[in-house]
């Protein structure tokens, strides 16, 4: 579980963040949506250490990462795993090493399971045959597996995406929310997602949490999400000409 | 950002940077491969200018010698002291934070504005030590046998002129690069190297590692590392030959 506490973060004169509070469950997809520019990488780069809040404090499970020392830093590190936006695999590396490098750095396996263990984790987002190709040599939603193949290698406890679907097909993107899906309940982890592409809010949010303007705007369930009274959120989420549609037909 | 800054982040990456490697093995699988691509890969270019330069400096030699009493042989001897004085070190150098120096910060910042150093964090990695320690030893290690091999170059460049033409006569130039022979001069040369090694590896990680942005910034990061480090060695070199000289 992950509780933020008043989360602000602000970059001289422009503050990002005005205060964020919220408790994303265990064993859960946990949704931040919001517009471009409203704060939702700010705040996941928050989440994660890569930015430190301005003030605020973020508890996982009840450990404070402000009061975390180097060594606790690392150690939280190492049960972390992050898909990047634009998947961030190493070009230099194959998608079998690029998933092989955490586990080289931190694991004291054997160089043998240290192999299985990355093959295990490629086969199961369904990269069987991509093990010796570069990033390059693949197409967009198969790095993006990769990336979470090499995201869970060390059985992380906590699981970050950053615009998981951003840049690949519907039915593509469909695939690897699933996977997200089903990887969390499988390793039972604390994942948090950051998207504004409705599809995944409907298929996967357990809990959603809307930010507007650096405010949290609205917090609740994929389906209690439209029956929402909060303008700005239902201005976000029927923008979607394709979606007010659907919902026309579904209505009648 | 004003000097103080970019100083006061300079050191802060260094210090990053000189911290015990996490994995030993990985290190020295990193520093091989940097050994190859900044080093080894630079070899070519190093010994086409380098003969280039030696011919060129014994031509301009023989050429301005107006004066009857200096003996021929002078044209080997001051091309001998300019190449292991200046040219093998400095001007190689200057050479190399161009080719190396822009490789370097175009790969780490493109690292960066891809997310591939946010990755590493994340995962726990020191980045600075992992991409950019390997970089500043294996250049480091490397640069003097750069140094050595365009010494050798340039004086066969030279050599290669007076077998060609009739300027001066091949024996005339061999007694010259032997004559009065100062073996510091070597030394002297491939410590300015090394310390100028450091600035270009240094220097340019410097501005990879902070790249931020698109495409475009990586290269005008790349720009600015071949230009501020060609610019410290300039500086480093003046200080370098009061103190060793």
């Amino acid at each position: 579980m992950i509780e933020l506490s008043n989360v602000h973060k602000q970059f001289e004169d422009n503050e990002v963040l005005k205060g964020i509070d919220t408790v994303f469950e265990t064993g859960k997809t946990n949704l931040i949506i919001g517009q471009s520019g409203s704060g939702k990488t700010v705040l996941l780069k928050c989440i994660v250490g890569l930015m430190e809040p301005t003030s605020g404090d973020i508890l996982y499970d009840g450990r404070s990462l402000a009061a975390m020392g180097k060594n606790e830093r690392t150690q939280l590190r190492s049960e972390l795993g992050m898909l990047f936006q634009g998947s961030a695999l190493f070009d230099s590396l194959t998608v079998q090493e690029n998933v092989l490098f955490p586990l080289r750095m931190f694991s004291e396996m054997s160089d043998s399971d240290k192999k299985k263990r990355a093959r295990y984790c490629l086969d199961r987002v369904g990269l069987e045959g991509a093990y010796l190709k570069f990033p390059s040599e693949i197409s967009g939603g198969m790095q993006k597996r990769a990336a979470i193949a090499r995201a869970i290698a060390l059985n992380p406890k906590y699981l970050f995406c950053d615009e998981p679907n951003s840049g690949l097909d519907p039915l593509t993107s469909i695939k690897i929310d699933e996977l997200i899906t089903d990887i969390t309940e499988e390793f039972q982890m604390t994942t948090i997602i950051n998207t504004h592409d409705m599809n995944s809010v409907v298929s996967m949010g357990e809990k959603v949490i809307f930010i507007y303007e650096g405010e949290m705007g609205w917090e609740g369930t994929k389906d209690e999400i439209f029956t929402a009274t909060d303008q700005h959120l239902r201005e976000f989420v029927f923008a979607s000409k394709f979606f007010q549609k659907s919902l026309e037909l579904q209505t009648k | 950002m004003n000097l103080l800054e970019h100083v006061g982040k300079y050191s802060l990456l260094m210090y990053r940077t000189f911290s015990v490697p996490q994995r030993w093995k990985l290190f020295f699988k990193q520093l091989w491969r940097e050994i190859e691509k900044l080093g080894a890969d630079s070899l070519f270019i190093t010994l086409i200018v380098s003969i280039f330069m030696g011919a060129i400096m014994a031509m301009q030699t023989q050429n301005n010698i107006e004066n009857p009493l200096l003996p021929r042989y002078t044209v080997g001897l001051v091309t001998r002291d300019t190449l292991l004085m200046e040219f093998c070190s400095t001007i190689i150098c200057l050479l190399l934070a161009g080719k190396v120096g822009s490789n370097i910060a175009s790969e780490i910042g493109s690292m960066r504005i891809t997310e591939q150093i946010d990755a590493m964090e994340i995962m726990g990695v020191n980045s600075a030590n992992f991409i950019i320690l390997p970089k500043i030893v294996g250049f480091i290690l490397f640069v003097p046998i750069l140094v050595v091999f365009s010494m050798f170059s340039g004086i066969l460049g030279g050599y290669l002129l007076s077998v060609a033409t009739n300027m001066i006569s091949p024996a005339t130039y061999v007694y010259g690069i032997q004559y009065w022979f100062i073996p510091w001069y070597v030394y002297y040369s491939i410590i300015k190297s090394v310390v100028f090694a450091f600035v270009i590896t240094s220097v340019s990680s410097y501005y990879g590692y902070y790249s931020y942005g698109g495409s475009l910034d990586v290269g005008r990061s790349s720009t600015n590392a071949v230009v501020n480090s060609s610019l410290i060695i300039l500086l480093l070199d003046v200080l370098l030959t009061k103190l060793l000289i």
